[in-house]
């Protein structure tokens, strides 16, 4: 499947779209939170969305990892249905609308995961067609140790499917999720030149990094085309009164 | 080489996946028979293969049944989704094969491997029919199936949209929305959008057909004949290797 993805820039959609990958503990998550609060406060319209989060899908996927029913093949589609559940009636019309939509994980994750967890590149790949390339993916490439320090420290306990314990790679968890984080690293890296990953190094402070990233954000994307032209719509005058509580900040984003 | 050597060697030969099908998987352990029925609702799928079960275990032989939106995994959660309607294409088309591939590792697969004679009411044609009248792309519905098993045998009971109407009318009172398509905007009158509907299902099926080679039956007769039919087919596939 040697077709190239074309970015929502190439397909024409006013709006633009960034992703951040990264191994669990990378610190993406942070970083990507730093550049939603920066956007938001100049005044532009940015969305936030989430790997794993369709309201619609989320149940099953839940029910499938607590009672460890999923397979390979399962786990990749039911992250394919919730993928596109959010591409479909949220990301899209977003993108449509001229917002500037941030994703915490993109298509990227499910190659990286699936095709770990043994299910055919062509296939993974095939699933995900439908979604255009993200316009700016950074990958935050931490050493392996420090991602599995900032997890395993944190957060003591690890769940079934997130150690990859289902590929059997060792009965203890810890060591598990190692030797999958590893494996998974590795994927991400043989992909980074073919997808035009930006590595930033995750192994400086958050503040540098964010820097970095606010910096790189701003190079490559034109942002006060992404600017709210006025203050959301006020309510009309009659609920208008009852309200005052619920429309004070709003004028905020006029004066940018 | 052994006799039972030979009829394992003729098997193997026989059974594979559309794709990759499921890592993992060796076929050539996979014994049992695969039995795919198709066809619209009220083209008398359901009656055909209890009919068939009855038939099959009388003479002896172990049954499973599987069918859409059955599978532990997703089947209470795709069922809500669609009451609401508020599922786009693809991800309703995912979901069901989330639904379809649950049941091919945990019921399918196993049960053949059991020797159990399997029979789907629907399969993945009837999935990728929909899809296709939907207007999603035939290349990614042939990638997202590669992990379906190829039956031993596929019926498509074909009936005319027009007697279509009338069974599921006596039957029910009323037009299924889903089976009459109405979420693609064919038509604001139910009764037509599900003439269209069908009509369209019907060359999609046809397209399909040319692919996986199934087996047409006319399902426009009685009851008793279609089946007379079926066990015929079923009688020869069962006496083969």
């Amino acid at each position: 499947m040697a077709k190239t993805m074309k970015t929502f820039a190439e397909l024409n959609f006013p709006g633009r779209l960034i992703a951040v990958e990264g191994l669990d503990g990378s610190g993406k998550s942070t970083q990507i939170y730093l550049l939603k609060r920066w956007l938001e406060a100049e005044g532009i319209k940015v969305y936030f969305s989430e790997w794993n989060s369709s309201e619609l899908v989320k149940s099953a996927t839940s029910k499938g990892k607590k009672r460890e029913l999923l397979t390979p093949t399962t786990f990749s589609l039911i992250h394919a249905t919730d993928f596109a559940d959010r591409y479909e009636r949220h990301l899209l019309p977003l993108l449509r609308a001229g917002y500037i939509v941030l994703c915490d994980r993109y298509v990227f994750t499910a190659f990286a995961r699936d095709v770990t967890r043994g299910c055919p590149p062509d296939w993974v790949r095939g699933l995900y067609s439908f979604a255009a390339q993200p316009d700016i993916t950074m990958f935050f490439k931490a050493d392996l140790e420090v991602s599995l320090n900032r997890i395993l420290e944190g957060r003591p306990k690890l769940k079934f499917f997130e150690a990859g314990m289902d590929l059997r790679l060792s009965t203890d968890p810890y060591e598990s999720f190692r030797i999958f984080q590893g494996r998974i690293l590795e994927q991400y890296m043989a992909m980074s030149g073919e997808f035009n990953f930006t590595v930033m190094d995750a192994n400086q402070t958050v503040g540098k990094q964010q820097v970095l990233v606010r910096k790189l954000v701003s190079e490559k994307i034109d942002l006060k085309k992404f600017r709210r032209r006025s203050p959301l719509p006020l309510p009309p005058p009659a609920t208008r009164l009852e309200d005052k509580s619920k429309e004070p900040d709003e004028d905020m984003a006029a004066t940018v | 080489m052994s006799a039972d050597a030979a009829k394992s060697e003729s098997v193997r030969k026989g059974r594979k996946f559309y794709g990759h099908g499921i890592p993992g998987v060796q076929l050539e352990e996979l014994t049992g028979k695969l039995i795919a029925v198709e066809g619209a609702d009220g083209s008398g799928r359901s009656t055909q293969i209890a009919r068939l079960v009855d038939w099959l275990e009388t003479s002896g032989h172990a049954t499973t049944q599987v069918g859409l939106k059955r599978s532990s995994l997703v089947s209470k959660e795709l069922e809500q989704a669609q009451e609401g309607n508020i599922l786009s294409r693809t991800t309703l088309s995912l979901f069901y094969a989330t639904d379809f591939a649950d049941q091919l590792e945990n019921s399918i697969l196993p049960a053949l491997k059991a020797g159990f004679i399997v029979l789907a009411d629907r399969y993945i044609y009837t999935l990728m029919a929909r899809d296709m009248v939907r207007g999603m792309d035939e290349k990614w519905l042939k990638n997202l199936y590669g992990v379906a098993l190829e039956p031993d045998a596929v019926f498509y009971l074909s009936v005319e949209p027009q007697e279509l109407v009338q069974r599921n009318l006596a039957k029910n009172a009323t037009l299924d929305y889903w089976e009459s398509g109405m979420d693609l905007g064919l038509s604001r009158d139910m009764f037509d959008s599900f003439l269209k509907y069908q009509t369209a299902m019907q060359s999609s099926f046809k397209k399909l057909q040319k692919t996986y080679g199934f087996q047409i039956v006319d399902a426009n007769r009685p009851v008793g004949s279609i089946t007379k039919e079926l066990r015929k087919k079923i009688r020869v596939l069962l006496a083969a290797p």
